[in-house]
């Protein structure tokens, strides 16, 4: 769970860094997923260390993937919104 | 009212920027308020994260439904039409009632007492929304109706309102009024353990919403018999919160009077 969670963070990391907000929901997606699976794993004691990093790194990632992605996502043209 | 922020010599969008502020300073709260009650940061790092994926996917999945008549479904597996749907257009209400029931689901699967976290937590809603709102002000989008008075705006050329003309300025009374029962709730359920937060909030928020919806002005609004969606949303939530109230006290006083 703590490796799954490392590489899903990497990932987030990599997508929020490098999409420019277009691909930013998947990152968050995988962020979310992987601080999930860090969180859990953080409660094994023997594999707390790859766990936690994986739950920073999830983080970093989906706060950078939200950072360029909700560019008012809410009200981009085309279609409506509320 | 800036799309852009310049940070460390890159334009970043002060809608996400704003959203990340209320996010990660949200988090910082909630740090303080676990440690004083003593609760799990592992397991509120589960359910804030099961509910930021509730939000998105409710969210998403309210606003394709109400966009059902705009939306080409034929080209939902074009890649450039999907990526273009998911990135515009979410509805709060679905994404509120889509958090809500992942946070009890998270409880659930990883047998966390959720709804005690959600209680003391739920303050951080309105707070984030509130910096969301800010965000609505910077980018000009749900912006409100015509206005000359007290506090009026006027958006600049190239934002999501109509530039020139003085509007109300919708997105920051709601943002003053959702700090203003984020700070309310929030005092009520760290210092009062109050039983009712939730539920207070749903009843605020909807009563805040509904009111405000009149001073919107952002176009293709679904109207259906004189009153927006999210004021027929706001009604049924009112509702059932109060419902839902009324359901715990009678339970409350049946078990007063067995014991």
């Amino acid at each position: 769970m703590g490796i799954a969670s490392l590489v899903l963070g990497i990932i987030a990391v990599l997508i929020g860094l490098v999409s420019a907000g277009s691909l930013g929901w998947l990152g968050a997606i995988l962020g979310i997923i992987g601080i999930i699976l860090g969180a859990l794993g953080r409660k094994d004691p023997d594999k707390q260390g790859i766990a936690t990093a994986g739950l920073v790194l999830s983080i970093i990632g989906l706060v950078l993937s939200l950072l360029l992605y909700i560019a008012c996502v809410a009200c981009l043209a085309g279609l409506s919104a509320m | 009212m800036q799309l852009f922020i310049e940070l460390f010599g890159k334009q970043i969008p002060s809608y996400g920027l704003m959203i990340v502020i209320g996010v990660v300073l949200g988090n910082l709260i909630a740090f303080a308020v676990l440690h004083y009650s003593r609760l799990d940061l592992n397991d509120f790092f589960v359910i804030e994260a099961y509910t930021f994926l509730g939000a998105f996917i409710g969210a998403k999945l309210l606003y394709l439904i109400v966009s059902f008549n705009e939306i080409q479904w034929g080209r939902l597996f074009e890649l450039q039409y999907f990526n273009e749907l998911m990135l515009g257009g979410f509805v709060f209400y679905g994404g509120l009632i889509g958090g809500l029931i992942f946070a009890l689901c998270a409880g659930k699967f990883h047998k966390i007492d959720s709804k005690l976290y959600m209680k003391r937590l739920i303050f951080l809603i309105p707070f984030i929304h509130a910096f969301g709102r800010i965000g609505c002000y910077m980018a000009g989008c749900c912006y409100g109706i015509p206005y000359d008075g007290f506090g009026a705006v006027v958006f600049p050329e190239g934002s999501l309102a109509p530039s020139g003309i003085p509007l109300f300025p919708v997105q920051l009374v709601e943002a003053i009024l959702l700090f203003i029962i984020a700070a309310f709730l929030g005092y009520m359920s760290i210092r009062k353990n109050w039983d009712y937060s939730i539920e207070s909030y749903l009843i605020l928020y909807s009563i805040v919403r509904f009111i405000l919806e009149f001073y919107r002005y952002d176009e293709v609004r679904g109207f259906v018999l004189g009153l927006t969606t999210s004021q027929w949303i706001s009604i049924a939530i009112l509702i059932v919160s109060i419902l839902v109230i009324i359901k715990k006290r009678v339970e409350k006083k049946k078990l007063e009077s067995e014991e």
